[in-house]
């Protein structure tokens, strides 16, 4: 059991590692290559006996040498803790060697797919704020090793004050079955319809590019003209496309938040937030204090009915980093009282409740007619080009209201408070966001101004974080200046640590 | 240091109405309308080969496309002239700011305390005329961070010397 709890030798990752490396192989070779497995599927029947065998023959030898390049990958996989550093050697031929201090450990979260929770194992990961190079994945520990990996790491970090306090027993937020289905059938569908549709469309390019390939590109596109020009003819058809479209966002958005937040539960563990959550790949994050740069709490008039919201907590990304996703953390189906719970240990003491709305100009509400307007003229001319049809100016009869309608609510929802140490933005058109942002944790501060915003004496406040921009649009340049040479005072005479 | 670090007087209170900005070196100007002309000498170069082998069927209205890119460039050099007059920093005890922008116009301040490193670049043309740019980088999406472009360039290692101290120390 000793041997269990020693980092201070390099070790490996458990046997068990080989086994999710090499599916880990396998499924990035599949998702490359899935185009020939199709065609090979298709061709089945023309294909002769010995070509089979041979291409038999190939995939036994592919398997059996990705079967080898796990092991060697494992083989190679080392990792110790020395001197408050976290080492870790890998890679076959290119050999890399990472040193990480602790110090510079953003998260150590925990992951398990769903073979990982078939044979038992945790998949650990390293973030740090730094390069995205840095981050660490070990593939496959037990979880006696794992949580004791973890323990190391974080007793240094907190220093002396550490005190071992365990988990309390009460978590402070558990969403069941029946509240998530709540909050997934009250979410954004048509954002989920947009995604996907945004997958679909991939897949679709995918198998359009395969077609072309083959020479059957007028086949897919006669079969496509064929089906648009039955659904001009028919209304029908389009409304119940419609319906179609309604049920696939709703039952999108509803296996999305199941697979994503299944039995959510979040505790609070010394300064930081400890959060569980999925059904096929299980997750665990600490979500430190410090680290936090800003959060957004957010609903939309159905879950304000219901009382609950999400919050949206982000922290410092690193670059340019792809799945900037992955940095924010979501935890939804929050009760009133949980959101002050969660917002008294971010921001202890602060209370904005009777502090004035500073709204944004008039000059705003100018700027968001002349845009929507702009978009509404690009969409008509693009519409009537695309199908030469008078009829198609009908549309503006349902667009025109649907404009007026959000740009009013988006400006009327627009508004910013601050006191002494944290900034309010309200923003939103039917959803309501509202941004808390500590002042000491700006990274940099911009004004911007247009022309005739100078005119207008508005503009811009840009504040810039580790985790992205936060915008004040349209305030005057008076109070505009204000808030820059406040912010500037509060971060320039800030001690606190802001990452 | 030396006379390029006089607005130092950052009271308790940084007010950003009242800094002294310091304007680009002149010389940079004729960087950026060099730049400016090379760019559209290379347009000019496309057009000709275009007219030259009549690839998108255009040559009846070649005159009209060298007029249009011609005032174009006439436009584009004005309007860098008059922006040019726009760009201004200010390096104060504590920060960095740098102004640009006529149409659109910006301001941008960067604390000392944010700033992760500090890069000087030369361009080609640029080094013709000894002239650098310096840009500051923050931590974390830091893809809207200051670049000052034009400084001469002792006055960009003095600007990145005495943020290098402000930082470690």
């Amino acid at each position: 059991m000793d041997n269990t709890e020693n980092f201070s030798q390099f070790r490996r990752q458990s046997k068990k590692g080989i086994l999710i490396i090499y599916l880990n192989i396998l499924y990035k070779a599949l998702k490359a290559f899935w185009i020939l497995l199709f065609l090979f599927i298709q061709k089945f029947s023309k294909i002769s006996e010995s070509t089979l065998l041979y291409i038999y023959l190939g995939a036994a030898v592919i398997l059996g040498l990705f079967l080898v390049r796990a092991f060697l990958i494992f083989k190679n996989f080392q990792f110790k803790i020395e001197n408050q550093h976290f080492i870790l050697k890998k890679g076959i031929l290119k050999k890399t060697n990472t040193s990480i201090p602790f110090d510079r450990i953003q998260n150590i979260n925990f992951k398990q797919n769903i073979f990982q929770q078939i044979i038992n194992v945790h998949e650990v990961n390293i973030e740090t704020a730094g390069s995205s190079k840095a981050e660490i994945s070990i593939k496959a520990l037990s979880f006696k090793e794992a949580s004791a990996l973890k323990q190391a790491i974080t007793i240094y970090d907190k220093g002396t004050v550490h005190s071992e306090t365990e988990i309390e027993e009460k978590p402070l937020l558990k969403v069941g079955f029946l509240a998530l289905l709540k909050v997934s059938i009250t979410e954004n569908h048509l954002q989920s319809l947009v995604l996907l549709f945004a997958i679909l469309v991939g897949f679709f390019q995918q198998i359009s590019e395969l077609f072309d390939g083959l020479g059957k590109q007028e086949l897919l596109d006669n079969y496509i003209t064929e089906n648009t020009s039955s659904l001009e003819a028919s209304v029908f058809l389009i409304v119940g496309l419609l319906i179609f479209f309604i049920i696939i966002a709703v039952l999108s958005s509803v296996v999305r938040v199941l697979l994503r937040h299944f039995n959510l539960t979040v505790f609070v563990k010394n300064n930081a937030l400890e959060i569980y959550q999925g059904l096929t790949t299980k997750k665990s994050v600490i979500l430190k204090n410090d680290k936090v740069q800003h959060i957004t709490i957010s609903h939309n008039p159905i879950k304000k009915r219901l009382g609950i919201s999400f919050i949206t907590f982000k922290q410092a990304i690193s670059g340019k980093v792809k799945k900037k996703q992955d940095k924010v953390i979501k935890i939804v189906g929050c009760k009133t009282a949980q959101i002050s719970a969660i917002k008294n240990l971010l921001f202890p003491d602060e209370n904005l409740d009777n502090i004035d709305k500073n709204c944004s100009d008039s000059y705003y509400k100018i700027r968001l007619y002349i845009r929507s307007f702009l978009i509404l003229l690009i969409l008509n001319v693009g519409l009537y080009f695309a199908i030469e049809n008078n009829h198609v100016f009908w549309i503006d009869v349902v667009l025109i209201p649907i404009f007026i309608f959000s740009v009013e609510l988006s400006f009327r929802k627009r508004y910013y408070l601050f006191n002494e140490d944290l900034l309010l933005v309200g923003q939103g058109i039917i959803e309501t966001h509202k941004t808390y942002l500590p002042f000491f944790k700006v990274q940099n501060i911009a004004l911007k101004q247009t022309v005739f915003q100078a005119r207008n004496n508005v503009a811009d406040v840009i504040f810039q974080t580790a985790s992205g921009k936060i915008k004040l649009p349209c305030i005057p340049l008076e109070k505009a200046h204000k808030i820059y040479n406040y912010t500037l005072f509060k971060v320039e005479t800030s001690k606190k640590s802001w990452m | 240091m030396t006379d390029s670090f006089q607005n130092i007087a950052v009271t308790s209170f940084p007010d950003v109405t009242k800094i002294d900005f310091k304007l680009i070196d002149i010389r940079y100007l004729k960087v950026i309308l060099l730049n400016t002309s090379l760019l559209f000498i290379a347009l000019f170069i496309v057009l000709f080969f275009i007219n030259d082998k009549d690839i998108f069927e255009l040559a009846e209205y070649s005159l009209w496309l060298s007029i249009a890119i011609l005032v174009a460039f006439i436009v584009t050099l004005f309007i860098k002239n008059i922006e040019f007059k726009q760009r201004k920093y200010a390096v104060r005890e504590k920060d960095i700011s740098y102004q640009n922008g006529f149409f659109f116009r910006s301001l941008t301040t960067v604390p000392f305390n944010r700033i992760q490193h500090v890069e000087i670049d030369e361009g080609p043309i640029s080094r013709f005329f000894g002239l650098v740019s310096l840009s500051v980088f923050t931590a974390g999406d830091s893809s809207d961070d200051l670049k000052i472009s034009g400084l001469l360039k002792e006055e960009a290692q003095q600007i990145k010397e005495f943020i290098s101290n402000k930082i470690d120390g």
